[in-house]
């Protein structure tokens, strides 16, 4: 049997380099491009009509916009709604990327802990550069929770240290682990019902219906989860404690 | 997405979240703390001792970051 963790890696699909960095155009790089493509066609379409009786798919894309609003305005206040558009263009891309790479034969973006890893980071950016631009240096008082006794603060600094840092690394993890784990269950099953043959082979054939399903389930959730962490570390930066 | 009950609905997806968040937040803690010990034991040459302290350090972090984030469930209900 072929290793299952074979589709996850990458080929250079046409090869090129710029001052030495490798920028070569492989299946992720396509796949990208095609979620970026059909994220802006998906708001083409639902904005191009703008009626008062909304049609089906603007109010799909309302609906959508308006949940985000107020995902945003309950994790950050009024002044978080200025990273409405990323919060939203965030939520938009892991969760194209998460469905599309569920059509057979596509790739998952969002396997590529590269692909998550940078997410995470930029949102900690994000929230780092929000909170010192706000605070000052005042918002190093984030490592010391308020009503901490003096005797106590060299043990908390570092904990403090640490619990910031986990932040970007859990968030990157999250992602990339669900989707990773999802698509290794589904060909491990497929796996299972080429080798199992007629005889016993459709009882994983029938498994892998519900846990598509599952999958399914899991794209949605996972993008909604990221999307809230999200709103929650910049948020802590706006508001400090 | 949505549906037609948006209390259930709400208690369904924090549920969710909570259930898709703990575990993760526990273990990455524990290894960031445990990692974090291991560049200083490098740099210091201390080796085993800032690297068993940041596993314990990370662990107490995953806890933390576990109770605050019950807490704050606790409190919008």
């Amino acid at each position: 049997m072929e290793n299952p963790l074979h589709h996850f890696e990458l080929h250079p699909i046409v090869h090129l380099s710029l001052f030495g960095l490798d920028i070569s155009i492989n299946q992720a790089v396509i796949m990208m491009w095609a979620v970026c493509a059909l994220v802006f066609l998906f708001f083409f379409l639902a904005a191009r009509g703008r009626q008062l009786i909304p049609t089906k798919i603007q109010s799909l894309a309302e609906m959508a916009i308006e949940f985000l609003r107020t995902l945003v305005l309950d994790n950050m206040g009024e002044k978080g709604l200025k990273f409405f558009p990323f919060i939203a263009t965030l939520f938009f891309f892991i969760l194209f990327s998460n469905l599309l790479g569920l059509i057979p034969g596509a790739y998952t973006v969002t396997s590529q802990i590269m692909v998550t890893g940078l997410f995470a980071v930029v949102v900690y950016l994000i929230s780092l550069v929000v909170g010192f631009s706000q605070h000052g240096l005042k918002f190093l008082t984030i490592l010391a929770p308020s009503g901490t006794p003096w005797w106590l603060m060299p043990l908390m600094i570092p904990i403090e240290i640490v619990s910031q840092l986990a932040r970007p690394v859990t968030l990157a993890v999250r992602l990339f682990a669900n989707m990773t784990a999802g698509h290794t269950i589904l060909n491990v099953l497929f796996g299972l019902m080429l080798s199992g043959g007629i005889l016993i082979g459709w009882l994983p054939f029938g498994f892998t219906v519900p846990i598509y399903i599952l999958e399914v389930f899991v794209a949605f959730i996972q993008a909604y989860i990221f999307t809230v962490l999200a709103c929650v570390y910049i948020g802590d930066a706006i508001k400090l404690h | 997405m949505p549906r037609e009950d948006p209390e259930g609905q709400d208690e369904f997806r924090k549920g969710l979240s909570f259930a898709a968040r703990v575990g993760m937040e526990l273990v990455v803690a524990t290894l960031v703390g445990a990692f974090l010990g291991y560049l200083l034991d490098r740099f210091l040459g201390t080796k085993p001792w800032l690297m068993v302290v940041g596993v314990v350090v990370g662990a107490i972090a995953g806890f933390l970051n576990v109770y605050r984030f019950v807490q704050r469930m606790n409190q919008s209900e």
